[in-house]
């Protein structure tokens, strides 16, 4: 049987298995596993339990905080490897100190602290505020989600440590790191289980997708070992992307939706596309993410292996990855479309985190095609493109991930917290910081990879200046993102003392380009005139209108 | 003298705004410094800086690169995010 089809049956197996026993429950067993889980999340921490408070939204509240402490972290590492790739030796002083600072290993740390860091503590902050929201109860153990984000930012840490060094003592650092990542994924996965254990509401789909994007991480792992493809090439590559589309894709995507619809104040456009989200995210292989598993193989202590690709698997894996273009575009429109609701513009556009949403899912579909083309070339054994794969990679992470994943945690933190972001105008401006920084810095960057793939396939040894001056500026201009994040950090820090709180009066529009007057000249609804950017200092003037039939315009009005 | 007077002696006392001439002061010493500069240029030609000189070797080999002033930003960040907690976190 083909290696991919063999481990997906066993991953859908598991993940169907997983559905019906959290509708149904577990029957006679259900209690007794319901009190036993939740004397683990907070009995038998033992004074550990006590040292926090266990206040309502302070789990949410704790995760987005250290995320946007991670943020700026990882900004900084993927600038400065973005630096050594045109300048290696920019940092050469620091071999004094015994380190020896290499591009690579420093992109590797930058997406640890990015994916896992950023990214992860945003879906579980989020996450742990939406989903009881959704559910409409309260989250089952408040003091164990405050104390497992500590663990989890521990994890990170050493993951980042043995991205530099993989082995120090005999022990192998990011296996130990992977261990603590999966304890607090455990329970993570609990406390949201038991939460949804506690609600007989019918959950809305992002609330799925956030479930799916938790249990899908540690199945995807239980099917490759099953089907003992966990040291084949293929098994490796395919554990990755499996990881990829359930924690990644499918928690982003809940987040996504439900923000998008919290933030407008608009009604999710289409609960079939969100279904279709949930059933894609699942049932086919998502492209997103890097061609080289290595990420997938060090966390999980496995030796590499080339990648071997039968014909079957070729066709197979290449079919189910054109197919995951399906829930990419519904997930991109469903956003999309949702925060414009009837109109032509976005709803409430200075609000935090809503133009992140936008970006994000704007960014979506391109990369979705190019991370396609990229992951097909390399599972077809052509391997032209793998030169721009790291690029694509982080300008998935830059422009897709992070941006929706902030955009939530944004939308997010001022229910938990009870208080908004210092400063409308200090966050619009680190959105442009982060998200121009990105964009421009890394597409620079791409055009270089391709300048260089261009010039080894034309034999050509002599490096080119231009894909050397293209490297330096896409470096330079990458650090716009941790400028962006320096300034997303303090204003969401001063917020929580300082901002104004949310049971006070809607905050009104602080954009510099309110128009002054409204021209009317038809009855229209007051949405349509707000979405035009209009505030509420803005005049709505009635044009007149006449019903003098015109001629034509006198040239000599004089004579 | 009366008793209302007599209570502010002793007190320190710190205006909520900053007078705009204030600014003048700074830009003087500016650009009495960069005066001090040049005319030690003049007046001791090919000299080194006393103190300065003997401390910048130092720091040879190690801002060698562009990437330092970047670091140099990302670290002030640091510091701003850091201190942003710790004001908020201890204002009044």
């Amino acid at each position: 049987m083909d290696t991919i089809l063999s481990t997906l049956v066993i991953f859908w197996a598991l993940i169907t298995i997983s559905y019906v026993v959290i509708q149904k429950g577990l029957g006679a067993f259900g209690q007794v596993v319901r009190g036993m889980s939740l004397f683990m999340l907070e009995k038998a921490l033992g004074p550990g339990a006590d040292l926090v408070e266990g206040r309502k939204g302070s789990g949410a509240k704790v995760w987005i905080i250290q995320g946007v402490v991670w943020l700026f972290l990882s900004s900084t590492l993927t600038f400065i490897g973005l630096w050594l790739a045109h300048d290696p030796i920019a940092l050469h002083t620091l071999t004094a100190w015994g380190y020896h600072p290499v591009s690579s290993e420093l992109f590797y740390a930058g997406k640890f602290a990015a994916l896992f860091g950023c990214v992860g503590m945003f879906i579980i902050g989020s996450g742990l505020h939406i989903l009881p929201k959704l559910l409409e109860v309260d989250l089952a153990s408040e003091k164990n989600a405050v104390l497992t984000s500590f663990a989890w930012t521990l994890s990170i840490i050493i993951l980042i440590i043995g991205s530099q060094n993989h082995f120090i003592l005999g022990l192998d650092v990011i296996l130990i790191g992977t261990a603590v990542n999966l304890l607090v994924s455990t329970a993570i996965i609990a406390n949201q289980l038991l939460t949804k254990a506690a609600s007989n509401v019918v959950l809305a789909a992002p609330g799925w997708l956030i479930i799916f994007g938790l249990i899908g991480n540690p199945i995807a792992i239980i099917a490759t070992f099953a089907s003992g493809a966990y040291d084949t090439g293929l098994g490796q590559w395919l554990v990755y992307h499996l990881s990829g589309a359930t924690f990644f894709f499918s928690s982003i995507a809940g987040i996504s939706l439900y923000s998008a619809s919290f933030g407008s104040g608009n009604a999710l456009w289409s609960r079939t596309l969100a279904g279709v989200v949930i059933l894609g995210t699942i049932f086919t292989i998502n492209p997103l993410g890097s061609v080289d598993p290595i990420m997938a193989v060090d966390m999980l202590g496995l030796t590499s292996a080339d990648l071997v690709v039968s014909h079957q698997d070729n066709v197979l894996g290449s079919f189910l990855m054109a197919l995951a273009a399906v829930p990419i575009i519904a997930l991109s429109a469903n956003i999309l479309i949702t925060l414009r609701g009837t109109d032509a513009f976005v709803e409430n556009p200075d609000s935090a985190g809503i133009p992140e949403i936008n970006f994000g899912a704007w960014m979506l579909l391109p990369l979705g095609i190019g991370a396609l083309f990229v992951q097909t070339d390399t599972l077809s054994g052509t391997n032209e493109l793998t030169g721009i794969s790291n690029i694509i990679d982080l300008l998935i992470i830059w422009t897709i991930l992070i941006p929706l994943s902030l955009g939530g945690a944004l939308q997010v933190l001022p229910s938990a917290s009870g208080r908004y972001p210092l400063s409308q105008n200090r966050a619009r401006l680190s959105f442009w910081l982060l998200s121009g920084g990105a964009v421009l810095g890394l597409i620079l960057t791409m055009m270089s990879d391709i300048a260089d793939i261009a010039l080894k396939n034309a034999l050509v040894e002599d490096p080119s200046a231009l894909s050397h001056s293209l490297r330096k500026a896409g470096s330079v201009i990458f650090y716009g993102t941790v400028l962006g994040a320096i300034f997303h950090s303090t204003n969401i820090f001063s917020g929580l003392y300082r901002g104004e709180k949310i049971s006070s009066a809607t905050t009104p529009s602080s954009t510099t380009f309110a128009p002054s007057s409204y021209p009317l000249t038809t009855a229209t609804t007051v949405r349509r005139i707000l979405a035009s950017g209009a505030v509420l200092d803005t005049a709505v003037v009635p044009t007149l209108e006449s019903n003098v039939r015109g001629n034509p315009t006198s040239l000599n009005e004089e004579e | 003298m009366s008793s209302d007077d007599s209570s502010k002696i002793g007190q320190f006392l710190q205006g909520e705004k900053e007078p705009s001439s204030s600014w003048v002061i700074l830009v003087i010493g500016v650009v009495v410094t960069l005066s001090f500069l040049v005319i030690y240029n003049i007046l001791y030609p090919g000299q080194d800086l006393p103190v300065i000189s003997s401390l910048l070797p130092m720091f040879e080999g190690v801002f060698d690169s562009g990437i330092w002033f970047f670091i140099l930003g990302a670290m002030i960040g640091a510091f701003a995010i850091l201190g942003t907690i710790l004001t908020e976190a201890t204002i009044e």
